[in-house]
């Protein structure tokens, strides 16, 4: 069998410590699907070319197939289901679901990473400024006009809300 | 017409499984991962053309892994794709084979506990070829010196000769174009080549095969057909249909890419029933490059017209380079003469198309099946044909269209039907108002020139006619009303993206007025439904929710009855509407009070009173496939500078009939328009003629695509939806997908020869080609 050493991770899943042995060589996104049953990261390259494996590592975006599960240790990953729950979704889940922004929705959980990234960083983004925000994400299905409407929609219904809170 | 009061058709609702698909709850076949499984890898060609002499997999075993050559794999001849009669197929392909025809053609399989494990059992299998001469040119193929990449193919039971390497011929001939060209006028003649664009679907495919102990097989993969994935691995594999079960599992994208079974999925198999463990192969995206690509087509098209602009006749001559197998290319070329003769009226006309193997990636059907590549010839020389008659084209589009009580042979010629609703007319002329099209005005200088182009195009909704012809296309589906009133629907049919099972719930709601919240989507497999040919050809909600509307009044009749016995008046009598405040569909008889009850009410009673289910289960074969037509007026900039075109505004106009869904359909429009503009501008592969690799070397990096940052704004594309019905579909909607992309690229090459004067009849139009042109008009002064 295979001799590669393996090394102790300890990783913050959406909130959740998380402990995996891993070989120098895997990716994150590896140990996600196949160790930690995170399957919502999807894979579509695995060369950093398609933004599908897209996550939060400590607020940041990376492509997961990119990223060493070892330079995660200690870290915090956030993936599409720590944006949001089907009970809870978050504005931009729910403005997706709402504009009609996926279709076969395998781009999808990258996609809504990037969005929420952008959207945490600049709560009131011009067209372009989403358009460069996910153009790391391929989508073959929509044609990205309704992706960049619905993070357009739920950017202010976010602003709404602090608004509303103050 | 009558104004129609529908309350789920029409209206916009959210999709049944965006929130699943947005909180990462969605499960695609790659995310399967069953207990004891193994994962499988696939030992591919290195080379375009060779003979296996040698293979050993012994080392590999000594690591533990399960090993396939050609050696243990059924000695069957098949064709992936099987919609077309049995006796009409073409077959040529091996599970795995000792005579690779294309770099990448799978010739070995490994499985073992870690995809490590794989990959390190694949590296120590020992082949040993022998290299023959490739073919990457179809014309050079054809030539009699040629080396033959098939000495027989199959046809049907019949074992057929291959010669020149064509494999397959269409000739068909109506009127005399003899005399169609002497009685014309005008005469235009050009040549036009489109490229071999990969799918690019976002899941590569994948398959999961888990063995049974009855000997027989559970399967998940990416397909738009899990009943033809079913008949197939019977076949091959010998097993009865009723151990073989192919479980519907959501697929992320397809573009045609999985119309066929996939390549994968017999090698997913015959890993898994030697392993007797279950086993998961995944592509990698190199490998998913090399599975499938777009038919590419190579077309000479000759137009006669009189002076006025009446089209008298046309000769199309196509060749079409299939690669590595004949996936179907007969029919293949059936339909790109019924695309072209069905646009305009053509009373003498004669088609010759040859579809040729070369050893390339295998070609398959790809959003529009020959119809963009078509649609692009014809369309552009339209224009051509417009401005030497000095027509607006729009005029000449009109004066010659194929429309209303014409008869129209989309899918070919064995698929001849009447047209019953037409929209062309509306769209071309709202389309010329939309985008200002009397208004353009030519600026031929400057750096950034802008032009606007148009095109228009259609495409079947499915593939069914009077008569059955050599394509099978029927679709079943099972109702059945609960107990709290409501509805389960189980179809075979996929949604791969475009929300055709949210189509299909609206109209089991509209047909029982129950509310759409109360139908719900079931999984199914290939046991619990009935045969559903395949999810293709823009069928889904034509012949698809045909079928279903069917079933669901069949499940209303009975639902009828039950509720005449309890409120004692005859079936006949009773009404049913939707009652939203009670969230439920009510059975009344009109004008007398007390008379009302709930369908869930009814289906209770039934239970309770030992009367039975309220279900029904049937099939239908459409006999037309009603063409859903569209128009696209597209505006672009050309940089004279850089030779980068962007475009900049579109006007997309569609006659779906009676839209069901208006979010989702105008998302097909937009993506269509997406992937046509890829097509146009963007997207191909090319060889390396030395190693008959894929110079882009199956990454995406090296196909490009648009980009959300390379899109028009968003303010500058426009849709329209024809106020058409088609008699003959459920509730009056005809399909929509494909057609969305068939005149894009016609339409961005028109925009290209309206903003810099120069007519490009190859796509895609790369920055380098306009520099190209560019410089050779200003040396022609």
């Amino acid at each position: 069998m295979s001799k590669t050493k393996l090394y102790p991770l300890k990783i913050n899943i959406n909130g959740v410590w998380k402990k995996a042995k891993v070989a120098p060589e895997e990716s994150l996104l590896k140990v996600l699907r196949e160790k930690l049953g995170h399957t919502e990261v999807k894979e579509g390259c695995g060369k950093g070319d398609c933004g599908a494996c897209a996550v939060l590592l400590n607020g940041k975006p990376v492509n997961a197939c990119l990223t060493l599960a070892l330079q995660a240790d200690q870290q915090k990953v956030v993936t599409v289901k720590g944006i949001g729950t089907p009970d809870r979704p978050h504005p931009l889940q729910e403005s997706f679901v709402k504009r009609g922004a996926i279709q076969c929705g395998f781009c999808t959980a990258g996609m809504l990473v990037s969005a929420k990234n952008l959207l945490d960083e600049n709560p009131n983004p011009s067209r372009d400024e989403i358009k460069k925000a996910i153009s790391g994400n391929l989508c073959r299905c929509t044609g990205y006009k309704k992706i960049i409407e619905a993070i357009e929609e739920a950017a202010q219904k976010i602003r709404q809300t602090i608004y509303d809170k103050r | 017409m009558t104004k129609t009061h529908y309350h789920a058709i029409g209206k916009k609702t959210v999709r049944k499984d965006g929130l699943a698909k947005v909180t990462g709850q969605e499960i695609y076949t790659s995310d399967l991962f069953l207990p004891r499984m193994l994962h499988g890898r696939v030992l591919r060609s290195p080379y375009p053309h060779a003979r296996v002499k040698k293979i050993d997999t012994r080392s590999a075993e000594a690591l533990g892994a399960v090993c396939i050559t050609f050696k243990e794999v059924p000695d069957i001849t098949y064709a992936e794709r099987i919609v077309t009669i049995p006796q009409k197929t073409f077959k040529d392909r091996h599970v795995l084979t000792d005579h690779p025809r294309h770099v990448g053609e799978a010739v070995a399989a490994v499985a073992a506990e870690t995809a490590e494990l794989a990959e390190k059992a694949l590296g120590l299998i020992r082949v040993e070829y022998e290299r023959l001469p490739a073919l990457f040119d179809a014309v050079e193929a054809m030539k009699p010196e040629s080396i033959a990449l098939y000495e027989t193919i199959f046809f049907g039971q019949e074992e057929l000769r291959v010669s020149n390497n064509v494999a397959a011929t269409r000739e068909i001939i109506e009127g005399d174009i003899e005399k169609g060209f002497l009685e014309s006028e005008i005469i235009v003649e050009e040549e036009f080549r489109t490229g071999r664009v990969y799918h690019a679907q976002m899941e590569t495919k994948s398959v999961v095969c888990q063995p049974e102990a009855d000997g027989g097989i559970t399967v998940w993969t990416t397909t738009q057909t899990i009943h033809n994935v079913r008949q197939l691995l019977g076949e091959i594999f010998k097993i009865p249909l009723n151990k073989v079960n192919v479980k519907k599992i959501s697929v992320g994208g397809a573009f045609g890419s999985s119309i066929q079974m996939n390549s994968v999925v017999p090698i997913g198999v015959a890993l898994a029933l030697k392993a007797r463990r279950p086993v998961k192969i995944v592509l990698t995206r190199e490998e998913d490059m090399v599975d499938h690509c777009k038919y590419p087509s190579y077309i000479r098209l000759k137009l006669g017209a009189k002076k006025d602009g009446k089209l008298m006749a046309g000769h199309m001559r196509v060749i079409v380079d299939i690669g590595a197998h004949n996936t179907q290319a007969y029919p293949l070329l059936g339909c790109m003469a019924g695309w072209w003769v069905s646009l305009y009226r053509l009373p003498h006309l004669k088609f010759e198309g040859k579809a040729v193997y070369t050893n390339k990636v295998p070609a398959c059907a790809m959003q529009g099946f020959g119809n963009p590549q078509v649609t692009f010839a014809v369309e552009s020389l339209m224009e051509i044909l417009a401005e030497i008659l000095g027509m607006d084209s729009i005029d000449l589009r009109l004066k010659n269209y194929v429309g209303l009580g014409e008869t129209f042979w989309g899918q070919g010629p064995t698929v001849r039907s009447i047209i019953q609703s037409c929209g062309v007319e509306e769209m071309l002329l709202k389309g010329a108002e939309l985008s200002g099209w009397k208004e353009r005005k030519k600026t031929l200088e400057g750096t950034i020139r802008r032009g606007l182009g148009m095109a228009r195009g259609f495409h079947t909704s499915g593939a069914g006619a009077p008569m059955p012809g050599e394509v099978i296309d029927y679709s079943g589906s099972i109702v059945k009303i609960n107990e709290d009133g409501s509805v389960d629907f189980m179809t075979a049919l996929m949604d791969l993206g475009g929300g055709t099972l949210d189509a299909l719930a609206k109209i089991v709601a509209e047909e029982l007025k129950v509310p759409l919240e109360k139908v719900g989507i079931s999984s199914v497999d290939t046991r619990t439904t009935v045969y559903d040919v395949c999810t293709h050809a823009t069928r889904g909600i034509y012949c698809g929710g045909g079928a279903l509307h069917k079933v669901t009044a069949q499940a209303k009749s009975k639902l009828l009855e039950f509720a005449s016995r309890i409120l004692q008046a005859p079936p006949h009598a009773l009404k049913i509407e939707i009652d939203e405040e009670a969230g439920q569909g009510m059975i009344y008889v009109e004008g007398v009070p007390g008379k009302r009850i709930s369908v869930g009410e009814v289906a209770k009673t039934a239970q309770i009173n030992n009367w039975g289910t309220i279900a029904a289960v049937d099939s239908l074969r459409q006999v037309n496939c009603p063409p859903t037509f569209n128009a696209q007026f597209i505006e672009v900039e050309v940089n004279t500078e850089t030779g980068v075109i962007r475009p900049v505004r579109a006007v997309l106009c569609s006659d779906a009939g009676q839209v069901i869904n208006p979010d989702l359909a105008e998302g097909q429009l937009y993506g269509g328009l997406y992937r046509g503009l890829g097509y146009a501008l963007l997207e191909d592969t090319d060889y390396d003629k030395e190693t008959g690799e894929l110079k882009n070397r199956g990454l995406f990096t090296d196909f490009k695509m648009l980009t959300a940052e390379e899109i028009p704004r968003l303010e500058d594309i426009q849709t329209y939806f024809t106020h058409t019905r088609e008699p003959t579909g459920p509730f009056g909607a005809k399909g929509i997908g494909e057609a969305a992309l068939n005149p894009t690229a016609a339409a961005v090459v028109n925009a290209i020869y309206d903003a810099i004067g120069i007519r490009f009849t190859k796509i895609p139009v790369t920055p380098e080609m306009v520099l190209k042109a560019l410089n050779e008009k200003r040396n022609q002064g």
